[in-house]
């Protein structure tokens, strides 16, 4: 028995994220329909899909916040709600989720501190991801005064200050202009070739081709998943947004 | 527990209240104007209060008793003399006008020595010499007692007034005195009594507020959320809040002591670090308690409705302004349940009795219980949320 489940922990491991029927209903209305999730290590993972699809719910329920209603899933091979392996997990909610009468540095400060993160890391690090989100010079300005763009820039800055081996990026780059949303996926790219796995939901189809592998979800269930190359071929189209409508079409025939 | 993330939360509320100006301007400002306006609304006797006065008496050949009477008063600063009618106004009907004035609410009283007062009270007093009857001599007064304070004081100057001029001029004392040695609270003024009340409720009000709505704002910008999904355990926010506002708590009294040392000259007997300790678990005890209610309320509106809640049996019940003795009997039960109660109580045992803590062990058990119960209760509820 022991040794099952010690063979069961080692094949998990090999995912960064694996689900097993992860269900979640809001009074008896499905958001997350026996969701079979499995992102490899390493990789990007693209969660594409409208409103309502159950990209930020099944997130939730692998960050904790919400219980399943049924069904399980794991992070680094540790079941949800994840303990031992919360200091290698960073969290990007779709809020903005920083403390407004705060200023950047303490923001980070404070994050950095939650996460047992040394001091002299720290400044290396809070050096890093401000040259990162462009905010060197407002350092020690309060996040009440910086503009949507900048919170959003602060907010993932905090999720990242501890340096976390898996990545869950609710909408990182929403309200963020052009240019500096090309320097976040460079920053995306370098983080991946450190060996983090980043999984994150978005809007933008043109940022999702960008990802390793891309999960389609409409109505909480993944319609498709695959390399954007790869779906592109399979659905015969240019762009991932007429190929999430064939899928679309596809599952409603 | 982790005491680095404690305190990291702990800075983070302290670092959030610095920089909310106007948040950290209630917080001191509210204690400290709650000091004044009690402060000088009780802080002494009372004062001026609006007089009329009616002087018919004729006198005698000794002169008149009933002016010796008005000059003392008007010595006191307790009434105002606004008008003294004589004889002379009779055609004004001047005791049907004064009693009228106090029916309007114009004054609070009026005093009318009748024609006969100075050789009525003559004779009563070569009367009593003598060892016969006592016949008193006549004066009205016309009370407003709306205010039972004021008509007291009203009535009690005009006692002492008349008292001061029977043992001066006719060497007339009471056959029995009494003597009054006082135990405690010697010198002791009605701002000494609820000074320690004022700290208490401020102290337990600000931190109750200012928890349920710092919560239901964490809770409605998803830091809340957040926090939760860092290594910090639901106990070490709750024990990062209790020491954050818990200091706050300890401020607050600081300033409202401050400003009655300074202003009002407050007894402080005892040491006044068992003072703040019995504030601060209470402090904390309000925030555990302001955390558990944010839990219900879904948003900031929706929190400040608890406030009245909270508040009104607090000042009514707590025994703040007037002792338990004075609530009656079957609200005295609610009393006992409010936290408050044991904080002000052994507060102002500390700074007018002078004891220490080895006479207020049990409110002090009390109070830590009450801390330890709404840590862990609102610590159940911080997880329950998920």
């Amino acid at each position: 028995m022991a040794k099952d489940s010690g063979r069961a922990e080692r094949k998990a491991s090999v995912y960064a994220v694996k689900t097993d029927k992860l269900r979640k209903e809001f009074d008896g209305l499905v958001a997350v329909d026996d969701l079979n999730l499995s992102v490899m290590r390493g990789i990007l993972y693209g969660m594409i899909g409208p409103n309502g699809s159950g990209k930020t719910t099944t997130i939730k329920m692998l960050m904790g916040i919400q219980r399943p209603t049924k069904g399980t899933g794991s992070i680094l091979g540790e079941c949800i709600p994840v303990k031992d392996n919360i200091q290698k997990i960073g969290y990007m909610p779709q809020e903005m989720a920083v403390y407004y009468d705060l200023s950047i540095h303490e923001n980070l400060e404070l994050f950095a501190e939650l996460y047992s993160v040394k001091k002299e890391d720290f400044q290396r690090r809070e050096k890093e991801l401000l040259e990162m989100v462009d905010l060197v010079e407002r350092k020690d300005d309060a996040v009440s005064k910086l503009s949507g763009g900048m919170k959003h820039r602060v907010s993932l800055a905090c999720t990242l200050v501890h340096e976390p081996e898996v990545l869950f990026l609710d909408e990182p780059t929403v309200g963020v202009d052009p240019e500096l949303r090309a320097g976040f996926w460079e920053y995306f790219g370098e983080l991946k070739e450190r060996g983090k796995t980043i999984i994150m939901t978005t809007h933008y189809m043109d940022e999702a081709v960008r990802c390793d592998v891309v999960g389609m979800m409409r109505a909480g269930r993944l319609i498709a998943e695959g390399a954007p190359d790869e779906i592109l071929a399979r659905t015969s189209t240019d762009n991932l947004e007429d190929a999430f409508l064939f899928y679309s079409r596809e599952g409603k025939a | 527990m982790n005491l680095d993330r404690v305190l990291a939360i702990a800075k983070k509320n302290l670092r959030s209240l610095r920089r909310d100006r106007r948040t950290f301007a209630f917080i001191f400002m509210v204690p400290f104007m709650m000091m004044l306006v009690f402060g000088y609304t009780f802080g002494g006797e009372v004062k001026n209060i609006n007089v009329y006065i009616v002087n018919l008496d004729e006198g005698s050949t000794e002169g008149s008793l009933s002016w010796t009477i008005i000059s003392e008063l008007n010595s006191t600063d307790t009434v105002k003399i606004v008008h003294i009618y004589t004889a002379a106004d009779a055609a004004l009907d001047p005791v049907n006008l004064s009693i009228q004035k106090v029916r309007n609410a114009e004054v609070w009283g009026a005093i009318v020595f009748e024609k006969n007062f100075t050789k009525d009270a003559i004779w009563s007093i070569a009367f009593l010499h003598s060892g016969h009857t006592f016949v008193p001599s006549n004066m009205t007064l016309y009370l407003d007692g709306t205010n039972p304070n004021v008509a007291k004081a009203v009535s009690g100057s005009l006692s002492g007034a008349l008292q001061k001029l029977l043992t001066t001029k006719y060497l007339l004392t009471s056959p029995v005195s009494i003597e009054t040695d006082m135990v405690y609270g010697k010198d002791t003024k009605f701002i000494d009594f609820f000074a320690p009340g004022i700290m208490g409720l401020a102290g337990f009000l600000v931190t109750f507020m200012l928890t349920i709505v710092t919560f239901v704002r964490e809770r409605s910008s998803s830091t809340l959320e957040r926090l939760l999904t860092t290594p910090v355990r639901e106990s070490e926010v709750v024990a990062g809040y209790a020491i954050s506002f818990g200091l706050m708590a300890l401020a607050q009294s600081t300033v409202i002591l401050v400003t009655g040392v300074l202003l009002f000259n407050i007894q402080v007997e005892g040491s006044f670090l068992v003072a703040l300790l019995v504030f601060f678990l209470l402090g904390v005890g309000s925030m555990g308690m302001g955390l558990m209610f944010s839990s219900v309320a879904k948003n900031e509106l929706q929190a400040v409705q608890f406030i009245p809640l909270v508040f009104i049996p607090s000042i009514l019940l707590a025994g703040i302004f007037w002792p338990l003795e004075a609530v009656p009997e079957f609200l005295r039960p609610i009393s006992s349940f409010i936290p408050l109660t044991y904080a002000v109580d052994g507060a102002r045992s500390v700074m007018i009795r002078g004891w220490g803590v080895e006479q207020i062990w049990v409110q002090i058990v009390i109070l830590t219980l009450f801390a330890l119960a709404m840590l862990l209760l609102s610590t159940y509820m911080l997880k329950r949320r998920k």
